[in-house]
């Protein structure tokens, strides 16, 4: 397996806790990683750390790029934001989409923000769209679809940059049990078709068990890894393997 | 339990929830509603006591001065009346949410009206007491400008009955708009939660205005005919106020459509997201520019104030230099306060729109959009439709003074330069008040788990 990301000694304190302690992790392309754990584990902030939204207070946290290694934890904010745009995809419990743009829209501006034509990125979101199973709802603003859809279109958004890692923190958690497992079947069955990396914050022991893998955090160390110990990777100077940043959708899964 | 008085027992348990993120949101919550309010009474009583020293005139001009009189308090009690409003909307916005939470819990429709009338009361009323005292600050300033030759002095302090009715009328405004504002709450409580619908701007209200300023054509058109000068003030006070509410009610829509043209054409994501922010809500929006619709508007009174002030002191009697003197002292007064509204209204509600779209910006800073695009997208959203509505405006001004001045006293250069230096001066206020607003920006995204898990 390739190391895609990896993390050394990852520490991050909040006033009066220690939300990451030291923490060693590293993920695998094509992985699809849980990571579990009661409240204030940190698991939350180990993602966020990973995906370049907060800054360690100390540790390296390195992405293996085609072109070459890359230190997020030395890179500047706008560093981080074409990092967030162009190599990693989000789904959150809450969407984070934008209730003003339509369905198609959200999903576009991912690409748009990445310098593709909106023609070209409506067109691509429109295909991402229909293969989640949202053909005909294209033009409907969030409000009009239901918290499946919504995640639906995250889901979409996510990927349709050819993003590398899917960083997912709690997906499913606004939904009924019904939705929920179809909203994971969607995101588990796209991301492997598309060869990405998911790493998902969860309560749900029904998501961490459809996950390869299952990391689990408590009091900002992980305590167990159900995959194997994965010693720390040598990067090459020149990575080859990873698919490109703005690799098209594959389509090759079923919704 | 009835609905007020549960009501009243809720409405000190939620603002006493809110101290705790008092500092993150209180600017929003409270500060900028206490603020506008507290502009507008100050506004409000200045007028209307520079207003009072006219009626107190009984000699044969005191009635050219009168009819002056009228104009300048339509042209500022209008759009005070206005920015009033948007703080009464901006004082019961900020509690959409946590109201909608309570319909959904089960509080009735009476209640939550209660509630949300009650708390924009009270800050309506703290903002309009400050108001009270920064006008009786400024009251012997006031008292320094010259009319006729003299200093107004105390003639132009208002009565205690006078400022506490002024305050009460304020207080009943906010009171009003807010239990207007919240009627989608009241019906939908998850209407606003999940924003199931963009704000309308229909047409019609194009329509409407259209039909009013040909109204007001005419009507001033016929003025001569109306004989008696009180009707003749009349007429003229209400076509210029009646074409201020129609400017007010037709702004939207123009924005709309505009921004539904340009959603076509967007190509960038800034663009995209500047012409959606004003689809999404066209009255929001034409509350972030209405203001300098509003000088603009007033501009076109000023530089025929002048231009008439102009032609009147060629080889004029010492009366007539007097009324000169005066009426540019007028026209300059009313320009000073229709830019303290504009000043006051635009820094209101950009501060009021970034803090709104706090969520949305850390949506979108999560998905890696560059600081500059949000900043870019901020500004086109409001910058773009600015030359539309000041030209519009200026428009529906002069077709209105038209048939009392005529076309060749309207093209004088006094009035083009006046006009075009007050769109400039608009246009500087507001592009500061973004500048301000855009800087909030950063300070949203220091701390964006105050607001990550907002409506979005």
């Amino acid at each position: 397996m390739n190391a895609i990301l990896h993390a050394q000694q990852l520490t991050k304190h909040y006033p009066g806790s220690i939300a990451l302690d030291h923490v060693d992790f590293t993920a695998n392309g094509g992985e699809s990683i849980a990571i579990i754990g009661p409240s204030g584990s940190g698991k939350t902030t180990l993602l966020h750390c990973l995906a370049g939204i907060l800054r360690p207070d100390a540790g390296a946290i390195t992405l293996n790029t085609p072109s070459s290694p890359l230190r997020l934890d030395t890179l500047g904010d706008a560093g981080l934001s074409r990092l967030r745009r162009e190599e990693f995809g989000f789904v959150f419990q809450q969407g984070m989409l934008l209730p003003e743009l339509t369905a198609l829209e959200n999903v576009a501006l991912a690409l748009m923000l990445n310098g593709t034509d909106r023609n070209t990125s409506e067109a691509r979101a429109a295909e991402w769209l229909g293969a989640l199973g949202l053909a005909g709802m294209e033009q409907r603003r969030l409000g009009e679809l239901s918290g499946g859809q919504v995640q639906r279109v995250a889901i979409a958004r996510a990927q349709v940059t050819g993003a590398r890692v899917v960083f997912a923190d709690e997906p499913t958690g606004a939904l009924d049990s019904a939705t929920s497992a179809e909203v994971l079947n969607v995101l588990l069955r796209s991301v492997a078709a598309n060869g990405r990396t998911l790493l998902v914050v969860t309560h749900d022991p029904n998501v961490a068990a459809r996950c390869q893998r299952v990391v689990e955090l408590r009091d900002g160390r992980i305590v167990s890894d159900s995959g194997s110990p994965v010693p720390a990777p040598n990067f090459p100077a020149q990575a080859t393997q990873a698919a490109p940043a703005t690799a098209n959708f594959k389509g090759a899964f079923n919704v | 339990m009835s609905s007020l008085s549960m009501a009243l027992r809720l409405t000190p348990y939620l603002a006493r929830s809110n101290g705790s993120s008092f500092r993150e949101t209180g600017l929003r919550d409270a500060g900028l509603p206490i603020l506008a309010f507290g502009t507008v009474t100050a506004l409000l009583l200045t007028v209307a006591g520079g207003s009072q020293v006219f009626w107190s005139w009984s000699d044969d001009i005191a009635g050219t001065y009168q009819a002056l009189a009228v104009v300048a308090m339509v042209l500022l009690v209008i759009p005070l009346l206005t920015l009033g409003a948007s703080a009464a909307r901006l004082a019961a916005r900020r509690r959409d949410d946590r109201l909608a939470s309570l319909r959904l819990l089960g509080a009735n429709s009476a209640t939550v009206v209660w509630m949300t009338v009650i708390e924009s009361t009270v800050l309506a009323a703290v903002g309009a007491l400050a108001g009270a005292g920064l006008y009786a600050c400024m009251a012997p300033f006031l008292g320094l400008i010259q009319f006729r030759g003299q200093a107004i002095g105390s003639h132009a302090w208002l009565s205690v009955p006078s400022i506490l009715g002024c305050v009460l009328a304020v207080c009943v405004l906010a009171a009003a708009s807010a239990a207007l504002g919240l009627r989608k709450v009241v019906v939908t409580p998850l209407g606003v939660r999940t924003r199931q619908t963009a704000d309308g701007a229909h047409w019609v209200r194009g329509l409407i205005a259209a039909v009013v300023v040909v109204v007001g054509v005419v009507a001033m058109g016929m003025l001569s005919s109306f004989g008696a000068f009180v009707v003749i003030i009349a007429v003229m006070g209400g076509c210029f106020g009646l074409a201020l509410l129609a400017l007010n009610l037709m702004g939207p829509w123009i924005l709309r459509l505009r921004a539904s043209s340009q959603l076509k054409r967007a190509k960038r994501p800034e663009q995209l997201l500047a012409a959606r922010t004003v689809l999404e809500s066209p009255k929001e929006s034409w509350r972030q520019v209405g203001g300098v619709a509003m000088t603009s508007f007033v501009g076109v009174f000023v530089g025929v104030g002048m231009a008439v002030a102009d032609t009147m002191g060629t080889g004029a009697d010492a009366e007539a230099t007097l009324l000169v003197r005066d009426i540019n002292t007028g026209v300059m007064i009313t320009l000073l306060g229709s830019f303290l509204m504009v000043a006051c209204s635009a820094g209101v509600n950009q501060a009021a729109a970034v803090l709104d779209r706090a969520s949305t910006l850390v949506a979108l800073d999560r998905v890696g959009m560059p600081r500059k695009l949000m900043v870019a997208a901020r500004v086109k959203a409001v910058m773009s439709p600015l030359f539309l509505v000041a030209g519009i405006s200026a428009a529906a001004a002069a077709v209105l003074v038209l048939p009392l001045t005529g076309a060749a006293l309207l093209t004088q250069p006094v009035v083009i330069l006046t006009i075009g230096g007050v769109f400039a001066a608009g246009f500087l206020l507001v592009r500061l008040a973004v500048a301000a607003g855009t800087a909030q920006i950063g300070q949203v995204l220091a701390r964006p788990e105050r607001y990550a898990s907002m409506d979005s």
